[in-house]
């Protein structure tokens, strides 16, 4: 018996020393930039080996986490090489001056100063939040009304919901053309006989309503959705109750439908939130952030309609500055994380009242 | 015994799991050492083309290539607003650089400096006026073509209301001729004067980038580079020649057809001045590949008209159009550039040149090329060049993004009324500034 545990203790000593040095030398080939092919295949030998090494490591007390570990290892794994590693990098690369090709030297908080001294940045993150509170507000009202409409006792409902829906399934970009072509080719015909020779995208501020009104068109019935399903939820014997006691349609959806649904309201708010924070595909495809504001902070600018997520990818895309780019982003997800743990918060405190 | 299954069964996923994980690490491995093996083998190299016009043409010359050496060309066209350079320096993060890419402007080449093969003992660097000459590294493009930046005209219709282009030589002449051509409108056939569209969101680069290389480069000898030295010190300009070049825009907006003048697009502009709409447009040579192609039919309708060029004579004594390689190849000095080279130097001899002249519309940037292109421009370019009336394209070193996020929405500005002439000179000036300020 003590012959076979110290056999398995020297097989477990064996297989972690050469799993480690497996690992250790296949990135040593990768970072010194050696193009051998068997590398690959040794990091993932080496994985393995050391892994196997654990199991079979002499311990009673531990051994229940190592279990643990090895069969977590897999998911750990890619969550870090996906998400954490490239957060981190991001952070990093947001203190120097990569250009996306080469990096050659931190330059501190210089990038930060920069982007919140330049004006037309400043614009971008206002109009954001603009955009957020329109959209949160009216995407939420329309989709709330579509969906009332959509469970009343109409024929052909079905056809309905399914087509407020549709727009959802469109994809930004080709949504974002084809409206473009709307207001630039269509809409132009009617408005042109009243004198107004330029389309509603020449307008800084038309050119906005109309970013928010096609956000709308394409959010409101996915959220519609989500509210029908709320709605279809709410008991019928609760409902039945108050035509009893004789509450009319307009008490019943205040007092009744309402409150019932108020977890279903929290999620569609935050739903909209975060979505409108993030536009990039119709802004994009729409007026690419064109359009210009006379005076703001003493300058004239020319992105009248461009918004965070846009104003980022042009830094660093179309004006090489990937490293400013980088420090947008990082306030970028500053802002969508903290958004993010308050609505967990919200909805755990909603969940224990419950 | 059931628990022991579940656990076997538990485990044989966790291994396969990761085989599958390893299996793809594998293959990425394979995939970068084989880039880098075929890099050494010197029997292929891999070229990326950002004009997807061509890949057809492109492909069939390497074809030819490897017929009669050996060596296999993959050709790889990105186009259709890819963000070329994005997508290279992706690669080139992945260990999966091209021998041979392409880059457009001055601050593209200059992320690349030290990457990038000199190429000056080439034979064909002695045959072209138009390769990428960069002071400090030699010469690190490769002009596979020639395109020109002029006020293209319809001959028909310059000829029936008895203009002689070759007369307008300053601003007033041009919007005296631009008068008498508005009033004969309707026995011309026309819709507007002149097809001119300051649309920022997809056509800045024909105002921002092509219309103001006019103010850079038009009247100046191939190597001036007096504007774009002020512009790129900041953002600073020269009042006097801007002021003349704002007057110049104020008369193409002010006979420009209105209803594409804010919101028009490439298509409908070119399909117009195709149809014999407009006597003027705004567009260089390239436009000749899509009147005959994609607007065949209303070209041919309206009679297969002459064109011709004139300068966008702003200032007296203007006399040249703005000629040069709108995007040059480079190689990639880790790739295989032996090959790389040999390949280019083919490219420039006569079996190619007689395929891209011929098939795909260039225009040779080599000066023993005796073909000539049918497009419908390529004979006032030839005349052009042949009488060195050209400038270059300095537009192409000023900063990135300024004409997409700063100066074609003030060119649509002034055209839509918001801005008047003064109110344009001032503030091209300041989002200059701005531009160049960060």
């Amino acid at each position: 018996m003590a012959e076979n545990s110290n056999k398995t203790k020297l097989l477990s000593y064996v297989l972690l020393a050469a799993g480690i040095a497996g690992l250790a030398f296949a990135l040593v080939l990768d970072f010194s930039g050696s193009s051998a092919g068997f590398r690959g295949p040794l990091l993932v030998a080496g994985a393995i080996v050391f892994l196997v090494g654990l199991y079979f490591f002499p311990t009673v007390e531990h051994h229940r986490s190592i279990i643990n570990f090895i069969f977590l290892f897999p998911l750990l794994f890619t969550f870090a090489v996906t998400v954490l590693i490239p957060l981190a990098l991001g952070i990093v690369y947001s203190f120097t001056d990569w250009n996306g090709i080469r990096l050659t030297g931190f330059v501190g908080f210089s990038n930060y100063a920069t982007m919140f001294k330049d004006p037309s940045f400043v614009w971008s993150v206002l109009l954001t939040f603009l955009f957020v509170i329109f959209n949160m507000v009216l995407i939420n009202v329309i989709g709330f009304m579509l969906a009332l409409l959509c469970t009343s006792k109409m024929r052909g409902i079905n056809f309905f919901r399914a087509s407020y829906f549709l727009p959802n399934l469109i994809g930004g970009i080709v949504l974002g053309y084809i409206w473009q072509f709307v207001f630039n080719n269509v809409l132009i015909q009617i408005t042109s006989k009243w004198g107004m020779m330029n389309s509603i995208l020449a307008n800084t501020k038309t050119a906005f309503a109309a970013i928010v009104v096609v956000y709308i068109w394409q959010y409101a019935g996915y959220i519609m959705l989500i509210y029908v399903t709320g709605l279809t939820t709410v008991p019928k014997d609760v409902l039945e109750a108050s035509q009893i006691d004789g509450a009319n349609a307009l008490t019943t959806l205040f007092k009744i439908k309402i409150p019932m649904i108020a977890s279903t309201v929290t999620i569609c708010t935050f739903l909209t939130l975060t979505s409108a924070f993030k536009q990039f595909d119709v802004n994009m495809a729409l007026t690419n952030g064109t359009g210009s504001v006379a005076d703001f902070m003493g300058s004239y600018l020319t992105n009248g309609t461009q918004m965070l997520a846009l104003n980022i990818y042009n830094t660093a895309i179309t004006k090489n500055s990937y490293a400013l780019g980088q420090a947008k982003a990082v306030l970028f997800f500053i802002i969508l994380a903290s958004v993010s743990i308050i609505q967990v918060r919200i909805s755990n405190s909603k969940e224990v009242e419950l | 015994m059931k628990r022991k299954v579940i656990a076997a069964l538990m485990a044989a996923t966790m291994v396969l799991g990761l085989a599958a994980c390893g299996s793809s690490g594998g293959d990425s491995g394979d995939g970068g050492s084989g880039g880098s093996s075929s890099g050494s083998d010197g029997n292929t190299i891999r070229l990326v083309n950002g004009k997807i016009e061509i890949d057809g043409t492109l492909k069939k010359l390497a074809e030819m290539y490897k017929e009669e050496t050996g060596v296999t060309v993959e050709i790889e066209s990105m186009g259709g607003g890819v963000d070329i350079q994005g997508t290279i320096k992706g690669y080139y993060q992945a260990g999966n650089m091209p021998d041979i890419f392409v880059n457009a402007l001055g601050p593209e080449f200059k992320n690349w400096s030290g990457m990038l093969v000199d190429m000056s003992d080439e034979k064909w660097a002695s045959d072209t006026d138009n390769a990428y000459v960069d002071e400090e590294e030699g010469t690190i493009g490769y002009p596979y073509t020639v395109e020109g930046i002029g006020l293209a005209y319809n001959k028909d219709i310059i000829e029936k209301a008895e203009i002689d282009p070759a007369t307008l030589t300053d601003t007033a002449k041009l919007e005296e001729a631009f008068k008498t051509l508005d009033s004969k409108k309707d026995e011309l056939g026309l819709e507007a004067v002149v097809g001119y569209c300051a649309e920022p969101t997809n056509l800045y680069w024909s105002t921002g980038q092509h219309v103001f290389a006019n103010y850079l480069d038009a009247g100046l000898e191939r190597d001036d580079t007096t504007y774009i030295d002020l512009l790129n010190d900041g953002g600073k300009f020269d009042e006097e020649r801007l002021t003349d070049f704002a007057e110049y825009v104020g008369v193409l907006n002010e006979y420009s057809d209105p209803a594409l003048l804010v919101s028009g697009t490439y298509d409908q502009q070119i399909l117009n001045f195709a149809s014999g709409k407009y006597a003027f447009v705004t567009q260089g040579s390239w436009i000749g590949a899509t009147m005959t192609t994609d607007d065949k039919d209303a070209y041919d309708a309206a009679g297969n008209f002459e064109v011709g060029m004139i300068p966008y004579a702003f200032q007296d004594g203007i006399d040249t159009i703005l000629t040069n390689s709108p995007s040059w190849w480079s190689i990639y000095s880790e790739g295989n550039v032996d090959a790389a080279k040999a390949f280019l130097q083919w490219m420039s001899e006569d079996t190619a040149q007689k395929v891209l002249v011929e098939e795909a519309g260039f225009i040779s940037p080599f000066k023993s090329c005796t073909y000539v292109a049918s497009d419908p421009f390529a004979q006032a370019m030839v005349d052009y060049i042949s009488a060195e009336k050209t400038s270059s394209w300095h537009w192409l070193d000023m900063k990135e993004g300024y004409a997409m996020n700063y100066t074609g929405q003030v060119f649509a500005d002034y055209a839509s009324g918001a801005l008047d002439t003064e109110g344009f000179i001032k503030t091209i000036q300041q989002v200059s500034e701005a531009c160049y300020a960060n």
